[in-house]
C-alpha cells in the first residue's frame, strides 16, 4: 500500500511538471566569456527584383482617389532581392533557435511606419515585453495587421486601424515568433518582424554580413530566413572567447505570399 | 498566482490519483464511488468526455472531427440582395482565433463570449443556435472540449473583458449626425461603403487569415453575425474581428465618438426605431 501511495504521489507531481516544461521559457544569466557567430549570406542564383503594379480603386470623392494615387504611386520596386554585385544578400533574418539561456533581451521598442503605402522597415526585430509603435505617415487609411507564422498558418496577433495621418499606436509585444505584417486596405503592403525572447537574432547588411555576440558556449541551430528564398538551417558550435564562422548560400527561390494577394 | 494554481493542480491530481487507486482496491465501497461521481470539479476528464460527445453529435458536421472547420457540411453560400455572394466557412478551432469577443484585439475570448455564440448561433452564417438544444452543463463541456484543439489556450493568459455602458442619448438625431462624420473620418466606408452596403473601394481585395476572400458587413441587411444590438456594434469595432481584416479602433476613437458611430450605423441598419 505504501509503495502505491508513493507511486501515486510521484505521478501526481510529474504530470504538472511535464506540462510546465512545454512552455518554452528563457532564462536570463550573465554571460562573461561567451562566444560569437559571424558570417555572410550569399546566393548562387541570378535573381531579379520585380516591380509591383499598384491599383487604387476609385472612391466616391475623386479628390480622395487622387490623394491615394499620389501617395502610393503607380508602381513600387518590390525590394525583395537586394543583392550586392558579389551576390551578397541583404535583409536575411539570422535567428539562433531554441536558446534556453543567455543575456537579457534589449528593451527597445520597434517603430513600424506606414509611409508612402509601404511598411518601414521591411525586416526588423522586436522583443517580447517591449512595445510595437505603429505609425501612419500617410494622409489616408491604413490598417496594420500582425500575424504570427506557424507551420502552415498565420495567426492574428493585432489588427489596428490607422485612419488618419500622424497617428501613433503603442501595443505590447506579447507573442514570440516570425510575425507577418499586412494592410487589408493595400494588398501589396508587407513586412516581417522577428519577435524574440532572447537577443540572439540579427539581420544581414548590404554586404550580406551578420554578427551575433555573447552566446554561452555550446551547440546551436541557426535559421536563415528571407522572404524570397527557401530558408536554411545550420548547426554551429560556439566556444568561449572565440568567434565561429558560419556562411550560407541560398540556392532556391520562393514566391513571397504578398505577390499572390495582388 | 501561478504558484497557487500549481499547488492546486498537484493537490487535485494527487487527490484524483489517490481516489483512483482507492476505488480499484475497494470497489465494494459504493459510497466513495458516488461522492466521486458527484464532484464535477475533481473530474476534468469527465467534462472533456461529455464535451466530446456533444461536439460529435452537434458541431462536428460543420467544424470537422479535427476541429479544423472542414466538416461534412462544407462551405455554405448566401446570396445577398445586391448580388454579392457571402461564403461561410465553419471556424477552424486549431488556429485558436475567435471573432466575437468582448476581450481586446488579439486576445482569446472569455467563456461567456463562447457561451453566447454557442447559445445564439451566428446569423447569416448558418451556425444554428443551441440555446434550447443543449443544457448548461453540455454547453460548458463543449467549450472546454473545443479548447483542446489549440495549444493557444495553454500558452496565453486571459485578457480582461471590455466594459460596455450605453449612454441614453444613443440613437438621438444629433448623435446620428455626429456619427455620420465619425463614419467618414474613421474610413469605415473604405471597406463598408459610403451607404454601408459592404461595397467600399477596398472591399474586393480583403482576405481572411486562412487566405479566403471575405466581404465587409453590409449594414443594410440589418443583421450582425454576433447579434444586432447597439452594444454588439460598439464591441465589434472596438475589439476588431480577429482573423478577418476588420481592424480594432480601440486606440483611434474616444468613448463618446464610438457611441455616435453606433447611432449612425443603427440608422444604416434601419434599427433606430427598435432602440426606443
Ligand atoms: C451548420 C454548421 C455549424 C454547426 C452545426 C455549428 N457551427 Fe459553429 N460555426 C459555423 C460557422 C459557419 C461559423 C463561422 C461564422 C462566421 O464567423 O462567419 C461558426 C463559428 C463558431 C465559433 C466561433 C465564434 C467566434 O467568435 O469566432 C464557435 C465558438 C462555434 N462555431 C462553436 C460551435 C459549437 C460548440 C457547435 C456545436 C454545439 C457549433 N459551433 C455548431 C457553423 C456551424
Ligand atoms: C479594412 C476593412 C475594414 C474597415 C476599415 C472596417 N471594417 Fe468592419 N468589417 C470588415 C470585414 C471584412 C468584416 C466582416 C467580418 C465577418 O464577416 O466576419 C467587417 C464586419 C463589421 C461588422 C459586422 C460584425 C458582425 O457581427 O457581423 C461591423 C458592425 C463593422 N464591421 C463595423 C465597422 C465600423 C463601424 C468601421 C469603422 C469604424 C469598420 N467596420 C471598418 C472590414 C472592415
Amino acid at each position: 500500500m505504501k509503495k502505491i501511495m508513493v507511486f501515486t504521489v510521484v505521478v501526481a507531481l510529474l504530470i504538472p511538471a511535464l506540462s510546465f516544461a512545454r512552455k518554452a521559457k528563457y532564462e536570463v544569466v550573465e554571460v562573461n566569456n561567451g562566444g560569437g557567430i559571424q558570417g555572410t549570406v550569399k546566393t548562387s542564383l541570378k535573381v531579379k527584383d520585380p516591380v509591383v503594379p499598384i491599383n487604387i480603386q476609385p472612391k466616391e470623392d475623386p479628390k480622395e482617389t487622387e490623394i491615394e494615387r499620389k501617395t502610393c504611386g503607380k508602381t513600387q520596386q518590390a525590394g525583395i532581392y537586394i543583392v550586392s554585385p558579389s551576390n551578397e544578400v541583404k535583409n536575411v533574418l539570422v535567428i539562433v533557435e531554441g536558446v534556453k539561456k543567455g543575456k537579457a533581451a534589449p528593451k527597445t521598442d520597434l517603430t513600424i511606419n506606414n509611409n508612402k503605402c509601404r511598411f518601414e522597415p521591411l525586416v526588423s526585430i522586436s522583443y517580447v515585453k517591449s512595445n510595437y509603435i505603429v505609425k501612419n505617415s500617410d494622409p489616408l487609411f491604413h490598417n496594420t495587421s500582425l500575424g504570427v507564422l506557424l507551420k502552415d498558418k498565420r495567426r492574428a496577433v493585432y489588427n489596428l486601424a490607422l485612419p488618419y495621418q500622424n497617428q501613433e499606436i503603442k501595443k505590447r509585444n506579447r507573442v514570440a515568433g516570425l510575425i507577418d505584417l499586412k494592410c487589408d486596405a493595400h494588398s501589396w503592403m508587407r513586412a516581417y518582424v522577428y519577435s524574440s525572447r532572447h537577443p540572439y537574432v540579427t539581420i544581414t547588411d548590404a554586404n550580406g554580413n551578420y554578427e551575433l555576440k555573447d552566446l554561452l558556449p555550446g551547440k546551436y541551430t541557426v535559421r536563415f530566413w528571407h522572404e524570397g528564398f527557401q530558408e536554411e538551417t545550420k548547426e554551429v558550435e560556439v566556444k568561449a572567447g572565440k568567434v565561429s564562422k558560419l556562411d550560407v548560400s541560398f540556392s532556391k527561390t520562393r514566391k513571397p505570399d504578398f505577390l499572390g494577394r495582388l | 498566482m501561478e504558484q497557487f494554481s500549481f499547488l492546486q493542480k498537484i493537490f487535485r491530481l494527487s487527490l484524483f490519483c489517490f481516489l483512483l487507486v482507492f476505488m480499484t482496491l475497494i470497489p465494494a465501497l459504493q459510497g466513495v464511488n458516488k461522492a466521486y461521481g458527484d464532484d464535477e470539479d475533481i473530474d476534468e476528464d469527465r467534462v472533456i468526455e461529455l464535451g466530446k460527445k456533444v461536439y460529435e453529435t452537434r458541431c462536428m458536421i460543420c467544424h470537422g472531427s479535427k476541429g479544423d472547420g472542414k466538416g461534412f457540411a462544407g462551405i455554405t453560400r448566401r446570396v445577398e440582395k445586391n448580388g454579392r455572394v457571402l461564403k461561410n466557412y465553419a471556424r477552424d478551432f486549431t488556429m485558436g482565433v475567435f471573432r466575437f469577443r468582448t476581450t481586446p484585439n488579439g486576445c482569446l475570448p472569455d467563456d461567456e463570449d463562447l457561451m453566447k455564440i454557442i447559445s445564439n448561433g451566428v446569423s447569416r452564417s448558418f451556425m444554428p443556435p443551441h440555446k434550447d438544444i443543449l443544457s448548461l452543463e453540455e454547453k460548458k463541456s463543449v467549450i472546454e472540449y473545443i479548447k483542446t484543439f489549440s495549444e493557444r489556450w495553454e500558452e496565453e493568459d486571459p485578457c480582461d473583458v471590455i466594459e460596455v455602458k450605453k449612454p441614453d442619448w444613443v440613437g438621438s438625431s444629433l448623435s446620428v449626425k455626429k456619427g455620420e462624420r465619425v463614419y467618414k473620418e474613421m474610413k469605415c466606408w473604405e471597406c463598408h461603403g459610403e451607404e454601408g452596403k459592404g461595397d467600399g473601394p477596398k472591399s474586393d481585395k480583403i482576405k481572411d487569415d486562412w487566405g479566403k476572400p471575405i466581404l465587409p458587413f453590409n449594414f443594410v441587411t440589418g443583421e450582425l453575425k454576433r447579434g444586432s444590438s447597439a452594444e454588439n456594434i460598439y464591441i465589434t469595432f472596438t475589439t476588431g474581428l480577429d482573423g478577418t481584416g476588420m481592424p480594432s479602433y480601440e486606440d483611434s476613437l474616444n468613448e463618446e465618438d464610438r457611441w455616435h458611430l453606433v447611432s449612425y450605423t443603427l440608422k444604416l441598419m434601419g434599427k433606430l426605431k427598435s432602440l426606443h
